[in-house]
């Protein structure tokens, strides 16, 4: 893998470079609300490696909350209908993802590219995207990476990746497409020194977590067993079910959700189009099908599915990995307490019989 | 893939070895619509695209993703057998889209992607005798097993069928069962709900039928469809009679979005229904911790 050593000014020159063929999207401060987005940049300047982590994640770009996926119009006179593909979609650059969110686009890979089927929609975004990964700093209060062995540091599916030390960016390539960008640029290769003060930066970030957090560790592995192997008792589901209030928040601010809806409405014009909208399984009318049966009527049924789907079923089961990438927003959001960590806290509660 | 439709790019083919219409709708052409029951309209249909006619292949309980321009998408069971049937399915109007549908008329346009779904498993039931078991329009998802079953007759023992309706007006299939009938080694149970005038044959429920067709257990494999209170009991019947979990057989119904098991809508326990079902066994239903 090469690695160069890079200035702040030729970041925001890479920036600048990528622009001419690019979307470019990036952390950036809101001057008026302080509050950090990973939007498009219209101006590199507005670019801020060193902001906290955004409030939204970065799947917002690639599995946006709504997208029209078709559009047709059907005429009943004639009987006749004209269909088209609505997602081609201008190559993009995510510049300066944490590495927990890297990890949710990895996760959202596997789930929407592997398995049996591909998804068409995803795919197109996805195959235009330069992935530029950025160490984590400053994790939150919140931050559980390092259970989750998604941070603070990225070590898979960058093209580029970026660590910021004392006398700039090191850079690490980790695909040909990074490569490509490296090659033509005139940059200074990396001295063995850079990698041991990267060794430094990512310790010390690691220090930084709550000792909740380090200590976790092996909890979300051995929780993740116990929930897959059906060893938690239903009164812990109940009592972790009783504190969800159904707003969905945690499903659409976590890297990793990606349920969704497709609806078809009429524009204004006579044109239908296809939309395809993130949903949440907490959600009541979620499982409801026509004529009005539910299946998944029990509440406790519905409220823990997440995280069944998040601890066992979907991500664990099929890639031995949690489905979750410790960014800790679905505890930041949740008026009802029951955030990721705080699950994991619960069931291990019930583990040790009440102590911790 | 050489033969795919050209609606998408990868070589979605793992499910069938055919390549399914996975993302935008074929469009077909709805050429006949016959009433069959209150409430149920069957929609004979056809490909403009004669290409796609011909790769469209199902397996038997598969299920199709329909298009009604303007309202919406919604999955349903395909009744037509695999081998030279006509393409149609049976629908009943229960909620907006398919309301919508049964407001078109012949020469209208529908979308359809699919076929999606795993199939009943022919291949490991040869040589046993086949219970299908149904109430009211649970029948659709097993009318293709049923024709298909009867074209390879001699791979099967006894093929017994047990439905029951709420009454006379609500048996879906007349003219098939019929027809059906009069193949040798077809036997054949109806029971409705209620005495009716005119009705001569058996009432009650479709459970009591397995008594009087004198089910075998040994060597043998049920197709269960229909609705949950039915279907609980019919199973409660077939286990007490002995019958291995593994032999009862049925298609769960979920609300699906995609069909490709992406939306997540038809999660029950870790499975999908839109990919590792609609066809259960008894013992897999048993060990996904939901309410059927």
């Amino acid at each position: 893998m090469s690695m160069y050593i890079l200035s702040s000014q030729e970041i925001k020159q890479l920036a600048q470079a990528l622009q001419a063929s690019h979307e470019v999207y990036g952390p950036q401060v809101d001057p008026q609300t302080q509050q950090v987005f990973f939007d498009q940049l219209d101006d590199v300047a507005a670019l801020n490696l060193e902001a906290p982590i955004p409030s939204m994640p970065v799947k917002e770009i690639l599995f946006p909350q709504m997208e029209r996926i078709l559009k047709y119009n059907y005429d009943s006179e004639t009987q006749s209908v004209e269909m088209s593909k609505q997602y081609f979609e201008k190559p993009k650059v995510l510049f300066g993802l944490r590495p927990c969110d890297l990890s949710g686009i990895l996760a959202l890979d596997r789930f929407f590219l592997g398995q049996e089927f591909v998804d068409d929609v995803y795919l197109t975004h996805r195959r235009q995207c330069l992935l530029i990964s950025n160490t984590c700093l400053n994790p939150f209060p919140q931050c559980f990476c390092v259970c989750t062995h998604s941070g603070p540091d990225a070590d898979e599916g960058f093209d580029l990746d970026l660590t910021k030390l004392k006398d700039g960016y090191l850079v690490k390539v980790g695909s040909e497409k990074g490569q490509a960008i490296a090659d033509a640029q005139q940059w200074k290769p990396a001295a063995a020194h850079h990698l041991t003060e990267q060794k430094a930066v990512v310790d010390h970030c690691i220090d930084l977590f709550p000792e909740m957090a380090t200590d976790n560790k092996a909890w979300i592995s051995r929780v993740m067993n116990r929930i897959t192997t059906g060893f938690i008792k239903s009164e812990t589901w109940e009592f972790i079910g009783d504190q969800c209030l159904e707003c969905g928040a945690c499903s659409f601010v976590c890297p990793t959700c990606s349920c969704f809806n497709i609806e078809d409405t009429q524009t204004a014009c006579g044109e239908c189009e296809r939309l395809r909208m993130r949903d949440s399984c907490s959600f009541e009318g979620y499982a409801r099908m026509a004529g009005d049966h539910n299946p998944r009527q029990p509440v406790e049924d519905r409220r823990n599915k997440r995280f069944f789907c998040k601890l066992s079923y979907s991500q664990s089961k099929k890639y031995l990995r949690p489905g979750c990438v410790g960014c800790g927003r679905c505890q930041w959001v949740c008026p009802g307490d029951i955030g990721l960590p705080n699950v994991v806290q619960y069931i291990r509660r019930e583990i040790t019989g009440g102590e911790n | 893939m050489s033969n795919c439709h050209g609606n998408h790019e990868q070589g979605n083919c793992k499910t069938t070895g055919l390549c399914p219409i996975v993302t935008f709708p074929e469009v077909v052409n709805i050429d006949e619509i016959r009433d069959e029951i209150p409430e149920v309209k069957t929609f004979y249909l056809s490909f403009p695209n004669k290409d796609v006619e011909r790769e469209f292949r199902i397996k038997s309980g598969q299920f199709i993703m329909c298009t009604v321009f303007g309202a919406g998408e919604f999955a349903v069971s395909l009744p037509p057998s695999p081998e030279n049937d006509r393409f149609h399915i049976s629908v009943r109007a229960v909620g907006k889209v398919t309301h919508a549908l049964h407001a078109l008329r012949v020469g209208d346009k529908l979308g359809v992607r699919g076929p999606f779904g795993n199939g009943f498993p022919f291949e490991d039931i040869k040589g046993k005798n086949i219970i299908y078991v149904a109430g009211g329009i649970g029948l659709i998802p097993l009318r293709s097993s049923i024709v298909h079953a009867l074209q390879h007759r001699e791979d099967f023992g006894r093929i017994i069928l047990l439905y029951g309706a709420r009454s006379g007006k609500d048996l879906m299939y007349q003219e098939d069962i019929k027809e059906w009938q009069q193949n040798a080694g077809f036997e054949t149970f109806i029971t409705i709900d209620r005495a009716e005038a005119g009705w001569d044959g058996e009432v009650g429920y479709v459970n009591q039928l397995i008594e009087k067709a004198n089910v075998p257990v040994d060597n043998s494999v049920a197709f269960v469809c229909g609705p949950p209170v039915m279907f609980n009991s019919v199973i409660g019947e077939f286990l007490k009679r002995g019958m291995s979990e593994d032999a009862i057989i049925s298609t769960l119904e979920r609300q699906m979005k995609c069909g490709i098991g992406k939306c997540q809508h038809c999660a029950v326990g870790r499975t999908l229904v839109c990919t590792d079902g609609p066809v259960y066994t008894y013992r897999q239903i048993k060990t996904l911790g939901e309410q059927i």
